[in-house]
């Protein structure tokens, strides 16, 4: 197994890298010269600083990108225990997919399902072997020139999932796929895209985890989700990078008439995390709910702006984004809807509700709204608050130590997502993971 | 020793005094009712006994079963027995009753690092709702007082009294908010666990009608005014102030607290006294 860093050195953001990535996956012309295109754009354009608009909550002044090694080898023997730990916990699936560093290394699927014409791969694999299908999808709902870490993104991306589910398929278990970072110093740029045909149904959960390491390393994912007529999608993402992972991604889903999804975006680790997460509703009667559960502690920095965008009339779009933040952690959340002209007899709603636990911890709400139709409904809400401590008094006057009390008014805070999400082992795990928060 | 002894407790909350040096003393195997007006002081006094921190105290002292109450945080209280039925429980959003009832039984039977187990705790829990046939199991599903009735909140309240076990347990205004057939029923929940604690558990009922205790018999009944004190006798006292009223008190206690003003020391006007230390 080749070394980390063999094919591209440390800090090498240059085309003679991005050339070396390209020929490393044998690819064809066109996306060798995509990714060259992207190259020059992200060349072409500036860092994002605070005095931007959209990074104005978000200081990136310490990732050292340009020290991070843009492509790595995944490491030779077993999966790390805790990657192993994470597949085990979410039980039963109809494919799995694994990635270590910027590697694929473990990739199967049903028998029956493939037999349904349902393809799971990772990115490169796929593009071999569904060339057309690929280029259909590939960076057409997010495009590189969208920013400095998108151009960035399509010039070295490596590694990342492809599903496609045909039409009228239905994919009983969950499809999983991990993402795990082994190394410091790397980057990873991972890309998915998840093809759901008319009238297909499926649900993938999406993880992304690394060892602790001592030296920073990078993530900058992009997952397209492209939803055709009458398609169900249940997509959880659920990030628990280790503390000294940086995160920049997109989630962005195109959901055409009648198509339902319903997402999950689940923030745990990282040092620096900023997603967007953007659904465009392109058709009527769509509908996408948008779930978010996010727990800062030490001093994490969690930046997600969301976009509810209605291009269509009749469609509906739900938020609910629950931040928790303890220690001197910072939550920033950012919602926008934005609906149309002719986007008529939308219903828009969103929610942002945040809990801050400790003094030095920070929550900021924006929520935003771009409407240009007249008939629809639209509502959104922001709250934040403290512990209460008429709350925890009620508790520990029932034998609870405080600590006990506060986990359960967080898990409380927490519940109406694990609700919402019939997903056994995923609202197990979500426990743990809280529970785990809480005692750090 | 006395099981719990209150002793010339002064308690303000922000800048006003509520309670200006109360004095009880209660034992397990007995029942005492504290009755008295409206803003007499009677759900500070379960407040403090619990140790709510929005009340501080500023003079004397609760000892229970020989121990400084006040040292120690509400959960150690609860985990050494003590209980209070609140009069006004809070709603906790998102824990369910039966996630809530688990940890505090865990607590309360001495479990450190693990809950006790599912099964032991579902068998328990089937045995308290089967004696308390007013309670609606239903309700463990539920978070925890979330949008329930005035009647549900104290019915839960009872329900998590007969998991506790405990054997110091206070009612602050259980009666309150339910109808008199409820007040019925869960006097007699109350009064089963009681008995079947056999002498193990002590009662103050605190109560601003003598309805409850037609059920509940209480062997000693005190009447709070002002912030303390000022009548202690037996059940007969409980009659009295059903048929007249806190006025024929009141009087009383207007008369010698214009003494008191005067002249200081102990007094005492007909039932009334006031020590005044």
């Amino acid at each position: 197994m080749a070394e980390t860093g063999q094919i591209v050195e440390a800090g090498q953001l240059t085309r003679r890298a991005v050339e070396a990535i390209s020929e490393r996956h044998g690819e064809p012309r066109w996306m060798r010269e995509f990714r060259l295109d992207a190259f020059e754009a992200f060349e072409r354009l500036p860092w994002p600083t605070t005095r931007d608009e959209k990074w104005r909550r978000t200081d990136l002044s310490g990732l050292k990108v340009d020290e991070l090694t843009p492509f790595a080898e995944a490491p030779a023997g077993p999966l790390p225990a805790g990657l192993r730990m994470t597949v085990d916990a979410f039980g039963a699936h109809s494919g799995l997919l694994v990635q270590r560093n910027s590697v694929a290394v473990h990739a199967d699927l049903d028998g029956q399902v493939r037999e349904r014409g349902v393809v799971l791969a990772d990115m490169h694999q796929a593009l071999r072997e569904q060339p057309d299908l690929v280029r259909e999808h590939f960076m057409r709902y997010v495009r590189p020139e969208k920013s400095k870490f998108s151009a960035l993104h399509a010039a070295f991306w490596t590694g990342g999932t492809f599903l496609y589910v045909p039409p009228h398929v239905e994919v009983a278990l969950p499809l999983q796929s991990y993402t795990w970072i082994d190394s410091e110093r790397v980057s990873i740029f991972p890309h998915t895209i998840i093809v759901a045909g008319e009238g297909s149904k499926v649900t993938v959960i999406d993880g992304f985890g690394s060892l602790t390491a001592e030296y920073q390393a990078f993530a900058d994912p992009i997952v397209e989700l492209a939803l055709h007529e009458g398609a169900q999608v249940r997509y959880v993402t659920m990030q628990d990078w280790g503390r000294n992972v940086w995160e920049v991604g997109i989630i962005r889903s195109a959901l055409a008439r009648d198509a339902t999804l319903n997402s999950l975006l689940v923030g745990l680790g990282g040092k620096l995390v900023k997603a967007d997460v953007e659904s465009v509703l392109q058709g009527p009667g769509a509908s996408s709910e948008m779930l978010g559960l996010v727990f800062g502690d030490g001093r994490q920095h969690y930046d997600i702006q969301t976009l509810q965008e209605h291009a269509a009339p009749h469609t509906t779009s739900d938020l609910l984004y629950k931040n928790a933040v303890k220690d001197r952690a910072t939550s920033v959340f950012i919602g926008m809807i934005r609906v149309h002209p002719g986007a008529q007899k939308t219903n828009a709603f969103q929610v942002n509700r945040n809990l801050i636990l400790s003094d030095g911890a920070k929550a900021i709400s924006d929520p935003k709204l771009e409407i240009m139709a007249n008939d629809l409904r639209c509502t959104h809400g922001s709250a934040t608050s403290r512990l209460n401590e008429e709350h925890l008094f009620y508790l520990m006057s029932r034998g609870l130590t405080r600590a006990e009390a506060v986990r359960m008014v967080v898990e409380g805070f927490f519940a109406e997502l694990f609700e919402r999400v019939p997903l056994e082992r995923v609202g197990a795990q979500l426990h743990v993971a809280v529970a785990a928060k809480m005692t750090e | 020793m006395a099981d719990l002894e209150i002793k010339d407790l002064t308690v303000q909350v922000e800048d006003k005094v509520i309670l200006k040096g109360a004095n009880l003393t209660l034992n397990k195997g007995e029942i005492h009712a504290l009755m008295g007006p409206n803003g007499s002081g009677k759900s500070t006094l379960a407040n403090v006994l619990m140790g709510n921190p929005f009340y501080q105290v500023v003079k004397g002292g609760i000892l229970y079963k020989g121990e400084d109450l006040l040292a120690m945080a509400p959960d150690a209280r609860a985990r050494k027995g003590l209980f209070i039925a609140f009069q006004y429980p809070v709603s906790i959003p998102g824990v369910t009753m039966s996630s809530f009832l688990r940890t505090a039984v865990s607590a309360r039977r001495g479990y450190e690092k693990e809950l006790i187990p599912v099964g032991e705790f579902q068998k328990l829990l089937k045995q308290k709702l089967a004696e308390l046939p007013i309670i609606e199991p239903t309700i463990v599903g539920r978070y925890v007082n979330e949008g329930f009735s005035g009647g549900e909140k104290k019915r839960a309240e009872i329900l998590q009294m007969a998991m506790l076990e405990p054997e110091i347990a206070i009612m602050d205004e259980t009666d309150s908010g339910l109808d008199i057939d409820s007040v019925k029923i869960v006097a007699e929940g109350i009064t089963r666990m009681y008995e079947r604690a056999n002498g193990n558990m002590g009662i103050l009922v605190i109560t601003h009608y003598s309805r409850i205790l037609h059920y509940i018999k209480p062997s000693n009944v005190h009447v709070m005014f002002d912030g303390r004190i000022v009548v202690s006798g037996g059940p007969e006292l409980a009659e009295e102030l059903e048929a007249a009223g806190y006025e024929g008190i009141r009087s009383q206690f207007e008369v010698i607290a214009a003494e008191v003003q005067h002249e200081g020391a102990v007094k005492r006007a007909g039932k009334v006294f006031w020590v005044e230390h």
